[in-house]
């Protein structure tokens, strides 16, 4: 039962598939290796109260649990939805390499106890995103999009560093589970703390660099910029905000309107976007503008709703680049003007259009419903002012989800295209371990929903 | 390298020594003296007007900062007799000691006198010749100058080199930017600086050792040769390693050292230094453009091929660029 060494196995397991990568044809291996890596690591002893699994520097609560589980599962992913990398030979074996580089990082950054080494391996886990956009991407303006990606990020997260080691200099530790006993009321070293994880969420007016980076994407990027990169923002918010209690109450109102407001405008952006993908990464936007919202209330529902949209939007989010890239590979343009009237071509594949944007607009019974309730919730009751807002949010996100899948379905096909050929059954098993998890979850919601 | 260049780099080794482990001012003039003068021999080609070139304006900017700093250790001896910190004095040894390393404002030389070097000669210049005057500006320390220095020294370094295109340039820019992090690392203690000196070394002997073998001067020169992409990653990880990022070694030195310059309470000084060393970090992205786009248009005509024991020294390099910072935690066991 004392085990020392059960978070560190994955740890291992993952740095023993690196050597895997250098042979040839080991491209379903790896993403095989991955799935059983996912059933075993479910499989461990989460405790709500305490950070569980202690090992070396690992540890595990219900917050690291789920979004491990859920990084696993998106690399795991990842890698069925890249095949065209594999029938044109692109760079695959570096592409396994990044692909299990991104994992360990995002696996040590949830894991870790110590504040020091989360922002370590928070910044690692820019660099494989990094190669994966600028390397196997499309388009001449992916240059653009990486220096953004990088330098949005890195430049409020190394104030981000420095606070780190001010809080380390103080409070003489920067264990995650101390962080409660320590309360500071520096105002500087609050905005640079959360500047970071505001930048890396994204928050309305340091958005810029998540429409360029997931369009020029390939879809692995997309799927785990979506997926998990974002969170990383999200999770560091819910770890830091302990230490700044005092001072938050009295300063997240900022952040909580401009987010808000932020998503309003950004899910009406939504509706001028001609590009696919330009338009989830918006609604991407606006989602985590309302989980935003919800961890600066710093009340109950708002974390936990917070945290189940994060996971929902994961998942969705990353299906919906899957469907867009599926439509992507078949005609070679991402553009809504191309992509009409799919129904007539690929009716199995509306039906997954159709589910996976519903959960989008957080239609039931999806982990989106059950997240933007709890938000709703807690920004209600934290002002009922919220509730314009809010409701113009939710209003507009349910729009430009039907507009997209209405868009892209129905009507007449574009008549210039030649030749077409329907839904593969890995895409199919691709959307549906994307779907399955997000609307089959609501039925043992309570398990996160009983935190502390 | 002949026998000759062999004596010369000898005796350059031997001045550092003597200057270092010197009981008296003087010893260490005699130090700088030597280092200068075993210095001149080997970057000098007598056949290339560029390093001939190099190697003249290198022995006027040294020797009148020798000059300069023989005055002034003869002052503060006749003037204090070596009993008081004079304010006046301080300044005017540790000004020609930062003149001898190539810091600003005497920077001026470095990025020109580089350019007319080769490669190893540029790996013995900003790593080798800043130990004397590091060691002997902790012997005479004047604080408040050393802290203006050294932001001057990050924020020239890393506008210094944006809009160069020559990789010799851009390095000594590099060099320049952390002579400002090793300056303040003196500060600390010199412990410090000795570890981040040596970090700081590895680093940049990697670059030079593969840019010599590679043959580049320039930038436009890697995107038209045909380094296969191995060799192009070896180069990526090592630049994103000396522009600090983790999870590379480079992190390691910056890491430490602005964990303790928080502790001593340097805030805008961290501040300054970080924001700066992202400047710097976006033109070394500039650089290994060819290396993470993976396809752009490629000349066929200047072939590269490297020999296999060089292959194996790459990769090990490589190797502990990324694992680096793991396997350092089994030291401090």
């Amino acid at each position: 039962m004392n085990n020392k060494m059960i978070m560190m196995k994955f740890m291992f397991m993952v740095i023993f598939m690196i050597p895997l990568c250098l042979k040839k044809n080991m491209f379903w291996l790896v993403q095989n290796l991955m799935m059983l890596m996912m059933f075993m690591f479910m499989n461990l002893n989460v405790s709500i109260y305490y950070n569980t699994n202690l090992s070396y520097m690992f540890s595990c609560d219900i917050m690291s649990f789920g979004l491990i589980l859920l990084s696993i599962w998106i690399c795991m992913m990842m890698l069925m939805a890249s095949e065209n990398l594999l029938k044109m030979k692109f760079y695959v074996n570096f592409f396994l390499f990044n692909m299990l580089f991104m994992l360990l990082m995002l696996y040590l950054t949830f894991s870790m106890m110590n504040l020091f080494m989360f922002y370590l391996f928070f910044e690692g886990s820019l660099i494989p995103t990094l190669l994966l956009i600028v390397g196997w991407g499309y388009q001449p303006e992916r240059i653009q999009a990486g220096m953004y990606l990088l330098f949005y990020t890195l430049f409020a997260s190394l104030p981000l560093l420095m606070g780190i080691f001010y809080i380390f200099n103080k409070g003489n530790n920067i264990m995650f589970y101390f962080l409660k006993f320590m309360n500071f009321d520096f105002y500087l070293l609050y905005f640079s703390m959360i500047l970071a994880f505001l930048v890396k969420m994204p928050m309305y007016f340091v958005h810029l660099w998540l429409p360029k980076a997931h369009v020029e994407a390939p879809v692995s990027g997309s799927m785990i910029l979506a997926g998990i990169m974002l969170k990383l923002g999200g999770y560091g918010l819910l770890r830091i905000l302990i230490l700044f209690e005092k001072l938050s109450l009295k300063l997240n109102f900022i952040w909580i309107i401009i987010s808000l407001v932020g998503g309003f405008y950004i899910s009406l952006k939504c509706f001028c976007q001609v590009d696919m993908k330009s338009l989830i990464a918006y609604s991407s936007v606006c989602h985590m503008g309302v989980v935003i919202g919800g961890i600066m209330t710093l009340n109950y529902w708002g974390f936990m709703g917070s945290y189940l949209l994060m996971i929902g939007h994961g998942l969705c989010s990353s299906g919906m680049f899957c469907l867009a890239n599926i439509n992507f590979e078949r005609l070679n343009s991402r553009s809504l003007y191309i992509n009409k009237g799919m129904m007539n071509f690929m009716p199995s594949m509306s039906l997954w259009w159709f589910l996976l944007m519903s959960s989008n607009m957080a239609a039931p019974p999806s982990l989106n419903l059950m997240g933007e309730i709890s938000l709703i919730n807690s920004l209600m009751s934290w002002s009922w002012l919220s509730m314009i807002m809010l409701m113009l949010i939710s209003f507009f996100s349910a729009g430009y989800s039907l507009y997209l899948y209405s868009y892209i379905q129905h009507g007449k096909y574009y008549s210039g295209l030649y030749s077409f050929y329907t839904g593969v059954s890995r895409e199919y098993l691709l959307l549906l371990l994307h779907w399955l998890p997000l609307n089959l979850m609501i039925l043992k919601v309570d398990w996160v929903m009983i935190w502390f | 390298m002949n026998s000759n260049k062999m004596f010369f780099l000898f005796i350059l080794f031997f001045s550092t020594l003597i200057s270092i482990s010197s009981n008296s001012w003087f010893g260490c003039w005699i130090g700088l003296e030597i280092n200068l003068l075993s210095f001149i021999p080997l970057i000098s080609y007598s056949t290339n007007l560029f390093s001939t070139e190099a190697s003249l304006k290198y022995f006027l900017i040294q020797s009148i900062a020798s000059i300069n700093f023989i005055f002034s250790i003869l002052m503060k001896m006749i003037l204090m007799k070596n009993f008081e910190m004079n304010n006046f004095i301080s300044i005017m040894i540790n000004s020609s000691l930062l003149m001898k390393m190539g810091s600003v404002p005497f920077h001026f030389w470095f990025p020109n006198i580089s350019e007319g070097l080769s490669w190893f000669n540029n790996f013995l210049l900003m790593t080798w010749q800043k130990i004397t005057p590091m060691i002997l500006l902790s012997y005479y320390l004047n604080k408040n100058f050393i802290i203006i220095i050294m932001t001057l020294n990050t924020i020239i370094g890393a506008i210094g080199g944006f809009n160069q295109s020559s990789l010799r340039k851009l390095m000594t820019f590099s060099s320049i930017n952390n002579l400002g992090w090793m300056l303040a690392s003196i500060l600390i203690s010199e412990n410090l600086w000795m570890f981040y000196l040596i970090m700081y070394s590895f680093l940049i002997s990697i670059m030079c050792f593969f840019f010599q073998l590679l043959n580049m001067f320039y930038i436009n020169q890697l995107f038209i040769s045909n380094i296969n992409y191995s060799i192009k990653m070896f180069l990526l990880i090592n630049f994103l390693s000396l522009g600090g990022l983790p999870p590379f070694i480079g992190f390691f030195p910056k890491w430490i050292l602005i964990n303790f310059l928080l502790s001593m309470h340097f805030f805008i000084i961290t501040f300054i230094f970080i924001m700066m060393s992202l400047i710097i970090l976006f033109f070394y992205i500039r650089i290994i453009y060819s290396s993470f786009l993976f396809n752009y248009i490629n000349l066929k005509w200047m072939k590269i091929f490297l020999k296999n024991k060089n292959l194996i020294f790459i990769n090990f390099l490589s190797f502990l660029s990324i694992m680096g910072l793991i396997l350092s935690t089994l030291i401090f066991l």
